[in-house]
């Protein structure tokens, strides 16, 4: 029998995942409280036994499951994340944390255009695998892929990382754009300078500008705006309504790494001497020193 | 007819074979393995074109071109006797059977591991042990000759490089697995000087693959011939002669023998730290270790990450010229540089014998294939502190397996390991630190101008020496926090000398051997002669150029901090 796939985290993302692994295999659940699937647990002990496991918490708990995960791994554990999000003031990438902090080396991520209603099962979609070790992608492929889910790869592992963080920024924006009616030019130039922007940090960081520009970065960005009101979509919406940002937050379900990555990507921006307006003004527009209509304009007689 | 004798290997008479003892390294048993390391070499390259016929075609066509190009321009003996053989394939490869073209491959194979593999003769091993720091004395300084006879143990030379790092567990680690040291590149010695820094320090000897050019100074290849080197004949384009040279240092590692590669692969032209490296050689390692455990050989290899700091570098000047080459590409393999003069060397050594601490080796932590450092041990820690097995970095479906793109990936991110552990473990000298001091004044009067624009600035800047001795004090006391945090290591010099020491020993050591005046005194004054060398020294401190600096030349030091990413 082969061994079991890991999956961390049973928040909506997690329980699609253990579905789809259900499929052609057997997965293993792993959460702090209680669960009644038979291939859940609380034990983290457990999930030595397998080779493959997904890492479905959003970043900011990254680190402390790292801690947790870290004394049961070794050189065998290949560790997939779907985390859309970047650590700390430096942006440290998830799987860069992942690999600095735990003995597993072949570290990747799960990103793109992905639905958990995709990987369940019920309609068709894709996404891409962003690692440099070839066996995590197949070894995904292999435990994930369907008939209806198709998965592409990309050895730029911090390049999908980074597209998947800022994506969540502009899916955001573009929630809010949606909601107010901002007019289709408006927010395409809004969109498209977003990517840019989120090239120009990715690069930094040691992405491929050409990333931003495939599944990772406008293939994902593709799905917001044709609608699969994922949260950060809904946040923008909520937000275009004036709800404040905690209303704003609960009504739009999940954890939204888009909050602090605006605030972080723009002070980083300004560190390293490069331009990222569209970080800049979501932050203003956050931290409310700046109505967001402001910052459109603002944005738009640059 | 001189320069031919030289260039055939010069051995020593087989009157009284070396019998190795059983503690010795492996590197003693060299000889008696050699054909049949060379066997095996030939053995995979040929197996790599098995059953392929397209990719082998291709590789005969490509050697062919490549080596008939290069012998058109070469026009000497070689090229009279090779010139013919590759026309002749060139013009055949097309009628050629299966059968025949794995011949001429398993022929040219042959050839080519020949031509890379070296020698080794523990004799002339013990006689550069016991006779070389001596005699390299004498010749460089030969009134001192008889002074360092007498003075038993230590001769001048043992002054002049200085080890240090975690030489006693490398002397524990090269008994159990097989070390492969990856030291930084600033110059033509850096070989010698690591070879005989092990020596000193009773490490076992490495074997390396030196530039065939190397092998020109007569005296250099005596001992390079005969003490394990390989040959690497960087004029050589063809992918069948890359992938022999990979092959033959993947075997030798696979057989335990220590070696050196040089990752950044060629020397730093600009005298910084190495930020990009080139990792074919270091991937032969991790694919060593990978073959051997799934063999079921259980040698570790362990990485030593090395930093080579010298106050004075021999081709400084050649060196960053090359680097500033506005049109064009930098030269890759440069063979009229100071190395290649014996007055160079005689004037280089006659400076620097006396000095003490001038060229410090510093052995890093070594780490694994896999990046984590191992403990006093030989085990590797994972980040966390837990021990893991480095075999199960290899496992896929719970068996180690062969994967060469999955020993890729793990080789470039080994590279972001030693880049890091460089960084730590470089040792900041005098020259290097005043440099950077001058240098950044020159940048702070001279503002809004580039860099190229700066260094026409010869001996025009002039700053007081009692300023430049604050400034010097200032930037020596950030860097000892810096290093009491562990993000770099200064020289005993740089830590404990005053600033007057500092800065007169500087222009001292500079002051005699490079042909250009670097910086010199004035009246009371320090004028900054040339900006260019000034540069090449002062590069060494772009990475920490921020940390080092105070509030009135954060802006020169931020200029200076963009030069590691602009050039």
């Amino acid at each position: 029998m082969s061994a079991p796939i890991g999956i961390v985290g049973a928040g909506t993302f997690g329980q699609a995942l253990a579905v789809a692994v259900q499929r052609g295999g057997e997965p293993l659940l792993y959460s702090r409280s209680e669960r009644e699937e038979s291939y859940a647990t609380t034990d983290a002990t457990e999930l030595a036994r397998c080779e493959l496991i997904f890492i479905s918490v959003p970043s900011p708990h990254i680190p402390k499951v790292a801690q947790l995960l870290a004394p049961h791994l070794d050189g065998r554990h290949l560790l997939v994340h779907v985390s859309r999000g970047l650590i700390g003031d430096e942006l440290q990438t998830v799987s860069r944390h992942l690999r600095a902090n735990t003995p597993a080396r072949r570290v990747g991520c799960l990103a793109g255009p992905l639905s958990a209603a995709a990987l369940a099962g019920g309609v068709p979609g894709g996404g891409i695998v962003g690692t440099q070790f070839p066996e995590v992608a197949d070894a995904v492929r292999a435990a994930i892929e369907g008939s209806n889910l198709r998965l592409y790869d990309s050895s730029d592992t911090v390049g999908v990382e980074v597209a998947s963080a800022m994506v969540g920024l502009l899916a955001m924006q573009a929630g809010f754009c949606l909601e107010r009616k901002i007019p289709p030019s408006a927010m395409a130039v809004m969109m498209d300078r977003g990517l840019a922007e989120a090239a120009r940090v990715g690069t930094l960081l040691g992405g491929d500008p050409e990333t931003f520009h495939g599944m990772a970065g406008s293939g994902d960005l593709f799905a917001a705006l044709g609608g699969d009101e994922r949260a950060e979509v809904r946040l923008g919406r909520a937000l275009a309504n004036n709800f404040d940002l905690t209303a704003a937050g609960k009504k739009a379900g999940a954890h939204i790494e888009g909050l602090t990555i605006a605030r972080r990507v723009a002070a980083f921006a300004e560190r390293r001497g490069f331009e990222a307006p569209i970080a800049a003004i979501t932050a203003k527009a956050l931290e409310g020193s700046m109505t967001i209509e402001e910052g459109l304009e603002h944005l738009m007689k640059r | 007819m001189f320069k031919k004798l030289l260039s055939k290997p010069m051995r020593l008479p087989r009157l009284k074979p070396y019998v190795p003892a059983p503690e010795d390294p492996a590197i003693f048993w060299f000889n008696s393995e050699r054909d049949d390391i060379i066997r095996e070499v030939v053995r995979r390259l040929v197996e790599r074109y098995d059953g392929d016929r397209t990719s082998l075609e291709y590789a005969l066509n490509e050697v062919a071109f490549h080596e008939t190009r290069r012998l058109e321009s070469q026009r000497d003996e070689e090229a009279k006797q090779g010139l013919g053989y590759w026309r002749g394939l060139l013009r055949r490869i097309a009628r050629m059977s299966d059968d025949a073209k794995r011949d001429a491959l398993r022929g040219i194979s042959q050839r080519m591991s020949r031509d890379i593999a070296g020698n080794f003769d523990p004799r002339v091993y013990q006689l550069a042990t016991k006779v070389t720091p001596r005699l390299l004395t004498g010749v460089m300084s030969p009134s001192a000759l008889p002074s360092a006879i007498a003075k038993i143990g230590a001769p001048a030379i043992d002054e002049m490089l200085r080890a240090e790092g975690e030489i006693d567990l490398l002397k524990r680690l090269e008994k159990i697995g097989t070390l492969v040291y990856v030291p930084t590149h600033s110059s033509n010695l850096d070989s010698m000087a690591l070879g005989y820094s092990l020596m000193q320090n009773d490490l076992a000897p490495v074997v390396y693959g030196a530039g065939k050019n190397l092998f020109s100074n007569p005296i250099i290849s005596f001992f390079m011939h005969n003490l394990g080197a390989y040959r690497v004949d960087r004029r050589v384009r063809a992918r069948l002669y890359k992938q022999a040279l990979k092959t033959y240092s993947c075997v030798m590692i696979e057989r335990g023998y220590h070696s050196l590669f040089f990752p950044g692969g060629t020397r730093s032209r600009s005298g910084m730290l190495e930020r990009k490296l080139k990792l074919g050689l270091a991937g032969t390692a991790v694919e060593a270790f990978s073959r051997n455990q799934v063999f079921g050989i259980d040698r570790p290899v362990w990485f030593v990450p090395t930093t080579i700091n010298y106050g004075l570098v021999m081709e400084a000047e050649t060196l960053i010229e090359d680097h500033l080459k506005l049109t064009g590409e930098g030269r890759y393999v440069i063979e009229d540089d100071e190395f290649s003069s014996v007055d160079r060397w005689v004037t280089f050594f006659r400076k620097l014998i006396g000095t003490q601490g001038a060229c410090v080796i510093r052995y890093g932590r070594p780490v694994d294939p896999f990046g984590n450092p191992v403990d006093d041990e030989g085990r590797s820690v994972a980040p966390g502190g837990t021990v893991v097995d480095p075999g199960t970095y290899l496992y896929r479906h719970g068996e180690p397996v062969l994967d060469r793109r999955r020993d890729a990936a793990y080789t470039r991110e080994l590279g972001e390991t030693l880049l890091d552990s460089y960084e730590r473990n470089t040792v900041l000298m005098t020259t290097q630190l005043v440099a950077h001091t001058l240098f950044r004044r020159l940048v702070r009067e001279t503002p809004g101008i580039d860099l190229f624009g700066r260094l026409r600035f010869r001996g025009d800047i002039r700053v007081p020496r009692e300023e430049l001795l604050v400034d010097i004090g200032e930037t020596r006391d950030r860097a000892a926090v810096l290093e009491k945090s562990g993000r770099v290591q200064l020289s005993r010099t740089v830590r404990g000398g005053t600033p007057e020491e500092l800065l007169d020993r500087a222009i001292a050591v500079w002051d005699g051997y490079h042909t250009r005046c670097v910086a010199r005194q004035v009246g009371s004054d320090i004028v900054a002669e040339d900006p260019t060398l000034l540069l090449y020294y002062q590069n060494r401190l772009v990475t920490y150029a921020l940390d080092v600096a105070s509030e009135p030349d954060m802006a020169a030091a931020k200029e200076i901090s963009l030069l590691g990413v602009q050039l």
